[in-house]
């Protein structure tokens, strides 16, 4: 089977600075996979690589078998990765429903021309969305805050409302960095739930996480960078069991989470 | 050789006083970040202050500038503290650029009812005669202003790089949050910046006064030249704005001298255009680059309007039901001042895509209307078309003009797109003015025949009535449609974050573009329905003021909220006409019901409403929600 994401050699520095060293990996479809690393190891790098926020100095991406040239962020999406952010980015002057909603962008199937005619099968589109974005609110625990404004929700709210918004673009690939920094323990297992819902359905996710209780309970696959280097990669089991990673990790940070981390 | 070292020299003159306001843009947007457009005015104010001290009162010189001075810079001090500092922590740049756009109009139009609309000149310091020298006249007041400026600068020189007060100054500028925490008062400091960048501008409008005659509104050609000078140079630096100051001056005279007079903006202005397309952070900044975040306007957001379904298709029909029976009930003379708000309207709600959901600042509104109603105006009277197709024609050429615009400033954002947009409206007035012979330059294009679709004519007050409010209703419909939809949302999400709006598959140079479109083709309809109204054209019912005055229009009335702005631009139409003595104050009134709107009622006029109407509708950001949430309500 072709890999979901495929990074062979990736290389990015920045003045010099070597952020990401010859870094390669495998996220086989359907996985969920992890990747650890003290702050500074390249992880949001890496991400930022693959969704083209950076352009690799050497290297190659490939994303379901196709290779990644110079497209444009929402070129990328259009191939099904869709990825959130490191610090919660809801759009203000929206409510928490309309956010959801934003995600389904890819799949209206009538243009604005079309809106504007308020045309029966553009009513019936959007009636059809309006559930599906409700019914993820409430999974999450979120609908009593549906007509807020997004900005409004307690930081871990707005992650998850980042996470559902990135659901309704039903990417094959969903790209997560730091998903749970900022949540609380009851948002962190909501968390965990939907993780595994969604690897359910056969969605590929990659994680970028601090949380190692999260990363080791729903992880299948865990990728270590240190220092912008590939220390290893494999089952959670054999990661905490590798030397080199409680060196280059474990044993320095605890597996705490830190927000300021990349 | 004489008379072009005579026009240098006027052209340096001249770009001494735009180099002084300058600085004080400089000296507000190192501090707080911020474009203070209402800097021009307080020139005026200085200038308009010594003439009373010193020909009315007949105060000795010295004491009358001294005076003038004290009385600007109490005035902008009393006023900077309780708009623009308290509104610095609460609003986004580019509301900030709109706000301080407000003081210039407020103050501007308490000179009108103070000072009235005649020109004001003083007596030069040291006589009329001018000095001779290596056979070149120059008038001793040249003397005074090149000194005044000289010291100026010295002064900022010494400042900055002398004192602690210089430093702290400057650190509100690098990091507010960490300057507070050392220590530093960064409001008052805002304060004192705005204070002492009023100071120059008024010494600096005292210095000219005796050359250039000034009137209460020459604040906005002030503040025009001042920006030009500092978005020339790059934006905080004191050096560039004294060069770009000095700059455009002399090309100004140099253009005026050897191309036309009427001409000679639109030289400056390209030169701007070209600079902040090429080069946005300015001609003469050398490697020291300000950071520029990825979102803007996240500060902006202070409440959401949203109305439940069936109370808006109830209010809707009403609306529909009161708009068609107007006519029956209102006088001749209210009725035109009806279809003049419709036709505004039309643009303002163009404007409603671009700035309220796109989150995109125009400032070139009126330009689009110019080329509209010119469009349209000349093709029926110049070359007979019917009306209908010098419409259609007319908006084909906003369009195309837009994408233009919009395609050369896709790079610039937030206050730098707002500069953009004003200098391509600025752009377009001069040629409204300039090209005489088809647009008939300032006195205006006459002899535009009635619009008629067919072989009926709407040269009655009535029929444009009931033309107008077809159109509204028919847009009102499209764009409610759109902008409740997945085109709305779109536009929405790259209004605050066109990151993470691409990494969701939106396209956000496409939507960009759109909204652009939008608000050109609906302001160029305006412009020609103006037009074919009026049956007549001039470029000040189209220009830049008109710009201003439909942002004024829409924020008082509600951003966002596509009907919203009725009320702003009703409001703003209506009240001159129906209480004739209330023409002198419409400036002043127009001024601050704009920092009114900023300060107190951030969902405009409509959001208030609909607060009251229905307490779900309007959610202001704050713990009202936290507490709904404890209670265990469900928040509708």
């Amino acid at each position: 089977m072709i890999a979901a994401l495929e990074a062979s050699r990736l290389s990015k520095a920045f003045g010099g600075l070597s952020a990401v060293d010859d870094v390669s990996f495998i996220v086989p479809q359907g996985s969920l996979t992890a990747v650890i690393g003290p702050n500074g190891a390249g992880k949001t790098t890496v991400f930022n690589l693959v969704t083209n926020l950076y352009q690799a100095d050497k290297g190659e991406v490939r994303l379901f078998g196709e290779r990644l040239g110079n497209e444009r962020a929402w070129q990328i999406a259009a191939r099904g990765v869709v990825r959130t952010f490191q610090t919660a980015r809801v759009f203000p002057g929206m409510t928490a429903f309309e956010n959801v909603l934003a995600g389904a962008h890819m799949h209206l199937r009538s243009g604005p021309a079309w809106q504007m005619l308020w045309l029966g099968r553009v009513r019936r589109e959007e009636a059809r969305l309006a559930i599906k974005a409700e019914r993820l609110l409430e999974l999450v625990g979120l609908a009593r805050f549906r007509d807020a404004p997004a900005t409004d929700l307690p930081i871990g709210g707005q992650k998850l409302l980042e996470v559902l918004r990135a659901l309704m673009a039903r990417p094959r690939l969903l790209l997560l960095d730091e998903p749970a920094a900022g949540l609380n323990d009851a948002e962190t297992a909501e968390l965990a739930s939907l993780l595994r819902t969604v690897r359910g359905t056969g969605v590929t996710v990659m994680v970028v996480e601090h949380n190692m209780s999260l990363v080791m309970g729903v992880a299948d696959q865990v990728i270590v960078l240190d220092a912008g280097r590939l220390v290893t990669a494999g089952t959670p089991r054999a990661i905490q069991q590798d030397k080199r990673v409680i060196e280059a990790y474990v044993g320095q940070e605890e597996g705490f989470p830190d927000h300021a981390g990349g | 050789m004489n008379q072009a070292a005579q026009i240098i020299i006027g052209g340096l003159l001249e770009g001494s006083v735009f180099a002084v306001v300058g600085l004080g843009f400089a000296l507000v947007f190192r501090v707080t970040d911020v474009i203070n457009l209402s800097q021009g005015a307080f020139c005026v104010l200085g200038a308009l202050s010594a003439y009373t001290f010193e020909e009315t009162l007949r105060w000795p010189v010295p004491l009358a500038i001294a005076g003038a001075v004290l009385v600007t810079v109490a005035y902008a001090t009393a006023l900077g503290a309780v708009t623009f500092v308290p509104a610095l922590s609460r609003l986004s740049h580019s509301s900030m650029l709109m706000l301080t756009a407000g003081i210039l109009t407020l103050t501007t139009g308490g000179m009108l009812v103070l000072w009235g609309g005649d020109p004001y000149s003083l007596p030069p310091l040291s006589g009329e005669r001018p000095v001779e020298l290596w056979g070149i006249h120059i008038t001793t007041q040249g003397f005074w202003i090149a000194g005044t400026t000289l010291v100026i600068v010295l002064g900022f020189w010494f400042l900055f790089t002398r004192t602690i007060l210089g430093k702290a100054l400057q650190a509100c500028a690098e990091n507010p949050m960490a300057a507070r925490l050392m220590g530093i008062d960064v409001p008052r400091m805002a304060l004192l910046s705005f204070a002492l960048a009023a100071t120059i501008a008024s010494l600096g409008g005292i210095m000219i006064a005796p050359i250039a005659s000034l009137q209460f509104d020459s604040g906005n050609y002030f503040t025009i030249s001042g920006f030009i000078s500092v978005a020339l140079g790059g934006m905080g630096s004191f050096i560039g704005a004294v060069s770009g100051g000095l700059l455009l001056g002399t090309a100004e005279q140099v253009a005026a001298g050897y191309i036309s007079s009427l001409f000679s903006d639109a030289f400056a202005l390209a030169l701007l255009l070209a600079t902040l397309l090429w080069r946005p952070r300015g001609l003469f900044t050398l490697g020291r680059s300000r950071r520029i975040d990825v979102r803007d306007d996240v500060l902006f957001y202070q409440a959401i309007v949203r109305l439940n379904g069936r109370g808006a298709v109830l209010c809707g029909v009403a609306a529909v039901a009161v708009l068609m029976a107007l006519p029956l009930v209102v006088s001749d003379a209210l009725l035109g001042s009806l279809v003049i708000t419709g036709i505004l309207f039309i643009g303002v709600l163009g404007l409603d895509v671009l700035m309220g959901y796109a989150g995109q600042v125009g400032l070139c509104q009126g330009a689009f209307m110019a080329i509209g109603g010119y469009v349209a105006g000349i093709l029926s009277t110049t070359y007979g078309w019917p009306p209908l197709a010098g419409v259609l024609f007319a908006v084909l050429a906003a369009l195309l003009a837009a994408l233009v615009l919009a395609f050369a400033t896709l790079r610039l954002r937030g206050v730098y797109l707002a500069l953009g947009t004003l200098a391509f409206g600025l752009v377009i007035d001069s040629f409204d003015a300039g090209m005489m012979n088809v647009t008939g330059g300032p006195s205006g294009l006459v002899g535009i025949p009635p619009f008629r679709i067919g072989a009926f004519a709407f040269d009655s007050d009535r029929s444009m009535y009931y033309l107008v409010a077809g159109l509204i209703v028919v847009l009102v419909l499209a764009l409610l449609g759109g902008m409740r939809s997945g085109f709305g949302r779109a536009l929405m999400a790259i209004r605050t974050d066109q990151m993470a709006a691409g990494a969701l598959g939106i396209n956000v140079v496409r939507y960009k573009l759109a909204a652009f479109a939008i608000s050109a083709v609906l302001a160029a309809l305006a412009g020609s329905l103006y037009a074919f109204y009026f049956r007549f054209l001039s470029p000040e019912m189209v220009g830049t003021p008109r710009s201003f005055e439909m942002v004024t229009m829409l924020i008082i009335g509600g951003e966002g909220t596509l009907v919203g702005s009725l009320l702003g631009v009703a409001l703003l139409t209506l009240l001159p006409t129906m209480v004739q003595s209330l023409a002198l104050y419409k400036t002043f009134a127009e001024g601050l019901l704009l920092v009114l709107a900023f300060l107190c009622l951030p969902e405009g006029m409509f959001g208030g409403i609909a607060r009251l109407v229905s307490r779900a509708a309007v959610r202001r950001r704050g713990n009202r929600l936290m507490a709904e949430a404890g209670a265990g309500r469900e928040v509708q």
